[in-house]
């Protein structure tokens, strides 16, 4: 009796103690948590509302449209335009980005002399600015005095209006997004342990099997992180466009139009707040599907072993 | 434990998310009380003239605008109101257009804009319909209303509802400017008098290079770009033609004004001068950078790039002349007005430096020095005009000589930005050349497009 009771007693203050310890650790993520939802979480609950508004910066006091805004994306010809670009660009650009990633990583992962300097140089696009970037491109691809049309003329091409046609202004974001997929891919093959890799050659195995057998199957979690990483970023690419088709010698608007493009647009430029917040939301949607099918299809074959 | 983590974390989480969407669906809050009486009074009739504000009183003006080469303007003379009113401060921010446009969008709805904002009436039309610009005070209405002063044009340009709305400070017109060594070069005495006689000097001023390609272009024409100027630059063409971009239906109402035999022409101008003759190239630099550095023959553009050149190719033999005419004869006439907003605390002070601007001291040195046209008809010019003698295409009157301008009505951004993409995408369009049927398909579907905005801004009405 008393040995249980006292058991009991102990427990009820383990207990309680439990309890202040995980009141304090809750109070101590308080603040940021607090800061997120209002940041992050609030601006996205916000627009969900907003999608189902015909409200305009200029007139807050908005009427309540249902599901028309949706109802008219899909007889939107410039929507659909921009859904159309995106996700051709973001297909070509993941499976792009992913794979010149990985092979540079798998050539980077190797001991040998200016290794570190090769990984700076390839990391180097990733902290410059965007909108740095795009300039710079802008001035590569001028077509009268652009740095690609004169190493053309030397093979005796004639100059072209690049950043007229969207598939070269599309490309210019490639290679900035080349260096983080490939340092992340270079993190998960320098985690896998030398042994493995080590055993495998004293079992004969070349570098393609090595790599086909050990380095991929390894760096299945890394892979799918880059890609849906990469696919994210496909589908909210905006800065480069915004400035590339900037000026009298600018892209095409419709030819590079994308989906945030298209946000921006009706949202800052048409002030059409309400309609652009019912593309953002499918956006989000769209996005949101990608990632789980993503996350599913790899679960799905690592349960299959 | 974990339940009692995972409640405590919901219950908040709960909170905040019905609390935000309640926020969401929150109407408006209603002006702070500091700001209620100047937003009452942007709704009552204007009141009659004050005077300024008393000499001992501090007052800190701010004014915004969209033109940052007009910066200079406004420091020049706001140095010379601060010496005839030492307790007046003023502070100036411009910025650029579409930039510009966007803050002006956040600020207005909240009356956090500047006390004094710089802009056109198309682009202010929204909040003027919002009722979130007060119209002109009665002193100020009848400054501008004074015969003579601003054209016919520019006063109904700033009337809505029978109510008038900004100040106008300067106006862009278009002209033609032309290269008197490339002209020479060509054979050419005198610059092009009609559409016809422009497309041909082009092609006989284009030069291209022993591999036949276009180096110097014969009229450089906006093919290409963000944003509405493409479709502007097109109405240069397309108005002389007998066409425009919305037409009149009466009552307030609108349909497209190119679905006929000028926008069709006007079309064909631009893919001829592209895929045709050849006398201008997707491949080569355009606008003012390119009559600027010698790769183009001819240009419309406005006044201020006569101060672009001034700046940047000062040796640079040209002059200017009135846009060459075809079925009708006429420019484009864009004012860009002063308005001051509901956030003002001095509103009487900011009218009086917005008029003080108006002096013709200060309207020559905005035209000498910043190159935009003054909007006042009053003044005498011809000093300036003697120096730089390139400014008298630009002011120069004939009756037969028209003005046309942006309608004011709310969607028209919208209208010309979507069909500068649709002409965009036709001048790249080889298969138009020599295709009529192409070009009026073209044609037809991008007035459908116009037709469908004014339709949903409740602005459409079928056009006799």
């Amino acid at each position: 009796m008393t040995a249980t009771s006292l058991s009991r007693t102990g427990s009820l203050g383990e207990r309680l103690a439990t309890i202040v310890a995980r009141l304090f650790h809750i109070n101590r993520k308080l603040p940021i948590l607090l800061i997120y939802l209002y940041l992050r979480v609030g601006p996205i609950l916000t627009n969900f509302v907003y999608s189902f508004y015909n409200s305009s910066v200029a007139n807050p006091r908005a009427n309540f449209a249902g599901l028309d805004n949706y109802i008219a994306l899909f007889g939107d010809r410039l929507f659909i335009i921009s859904l159309r670009n995106t996700t051709l660009f973001a297909i070509s650009l993941t499976v792009f980005s992913v794979s010149i990633a990985l092979l540079l990583a798998v050539l980077l992962s190797g001991k040998f002399r200016l290794g570190g300097a090769y990984e700076a140089i390839y990391f180097l696009p990733v902290i410059t600015p965007m909108v740095a970037v795009a300039v710079v491109w802008k001035w590569i691809y001028d077509p009268t005095y652009g740095l690609l049309n004169f190493f053309l003329s030397w093979f005796g091409i004639k100059p072209v209006a690049w950043l007229v046609y969207p598939d070269t202004a599309f490309w210019a974001i490639v290679w900035k997004l080349i260096g983080y997929n490939m340092l992340i891919f270079l993190v998960g093959i320098r985690d896998i342990p030398e042994t493995y890799f080590e055993a495998a050659k004293i079992d004969g195995a070349g570098s393609g099997q090595i790599f086909r057998f050990i380095t991929l199957p390894l760096l299945r979690p890394i892979l799918v992180f880059v890609t849906v990483i990469s696919t994210i970023n496909a589908y909210n690419v905006f800065t480069q466009i915004f400035v590339m088709t900037s000026g009298p010698q600018g892209a095409p608007g419709n030819a590079v139009r994308t989906l945030v493009f298209d946000i921006y647009e009706n949202a800052f430029r048409y002030f059409k707040t309400g309609y652009a917040a019912s593309e953002a939301v499918m956006l989000f949607l769209i996005v949101l599907a990608l990632t789980l099918v993503q996350f599913g299809v790899t679960r799905q074959r690592d349960a299959n072993g | 434990m974990k339940r009692v983590e995972r409640v405590a974390l919901s219950a908040i989480a709960l909170l905040l998310v019905a609390s935000m969407i309640l926020s969401a669906c929150a109407p408006a809050p209603a002006p702070a009380p500091a700001q209620q009486p100047a937003a009452a009074a942007a709704t009552k009739a204007p009141e009659a003239a004050k005077p300024a504000a008393p000499s001992d009183k501090p007052v800190t003006l701010s004014l915004w605008g969209g033109f940052p080469e007009m910066e200079p303007f406004y420091k020049h003379v706001a140095e010379a109101y601060t010496k005839e009113h030492p307790n007046v401060k003023i502070e100036i921010l411009t910025h650029p257009l579409r930039e510009f446009e966007q803050k002006l969008s956040a600020t207005i709805p909240s009356d956090t804009a500047a006390d004094i904002i710089e802009i056109s009436m198309y682009a202010n039309q929204k909040f003027i319909e919002a009722d979130l610009i007060p119209e002109l005070p009665a002193n100020v209405k009848a400054f501008m209303e004074e015969k003579g002063r601003y054209s016919d044009f520019l006063q109904s340009n700033n009337t809505y509802k029978g109510k008038k709305y900004g100040l106008p400070l300067f106006v862009g017109r278009t002209a033609l400017f032309w290269n008197k060594d490339m002209f020479k070069e060509a054979g050419l005495s005198a610059p092009p008098k009609t559409q016809q006689e422009m497309a041909d000097f082009a092609k006989k001023l284009a030069k291209a290079d022993a591999a036949g390609t276009l180096t110097r272009a014969g009229h450089s024409l906006r093919l290409s770009g963000q944003g509405s100027g493409v479709a502007e630059k097109w109405w240069f063409i397309l108005w002389p033609l007998g066409g425009t971009i919305v037409k009149d239906a009466g009552n307030g109402k609108y349909c497209a004004g190119y679905n006929n035999d000028a926008g069709k022409q006007a079309l064909k101008f631009y893919v001829d001068a592209v895929h045709v003759d050849k006398y201008d190239s997707h491949a080569l630099k355009h606008d003012a950078e390119a009559f600027e550095l010698g790769l183009a023959a001819m240009l419309l553009r406005e006044s201020w790039v006569i101060g672009d050149i001034a700046k940047k190719a000062p040796n640079l033999n040209y002059d200017t002349a009135p846009v060459p005419s075809a079925a009708q004869w006429g420019r484009i006439t864009n004012p860009v007005n002063l308005y001051v907003t509901r956030a003002a605390k001095n509103p009487e002070v900011a009218w009086d430096f917005a008029q003080f601007m108006m002096k013709p001291e200060h309207m020559n040195w905005l035209l000498e020095n910043v190159g935009w046209l003054p909007a006042r008809g009053d003044i005498d010019l011809s000093a300036v005009l003697a120096k730089i003698p390139q400014f008298k295409a630009f002011v120069m009157s004939d009756p037969n000589y028209k003005e046309f301008g942006y309608p004011v009505i709310a969607p028209f951004d919208e209208i010309m930005t979507k069909l500068a993409e649709r002409l965009v995408t036709a001048y790249l369009d080889k298969s138009l050349a020599n295709n009529p049927d192409g070009i009026a398909k073209t044609i037809e579907a991008a007035a459908n497009e116009t037709n469908e905005i004014l339709k949903k801004a409740g602005l459409y009405a079928e056009c006799k």
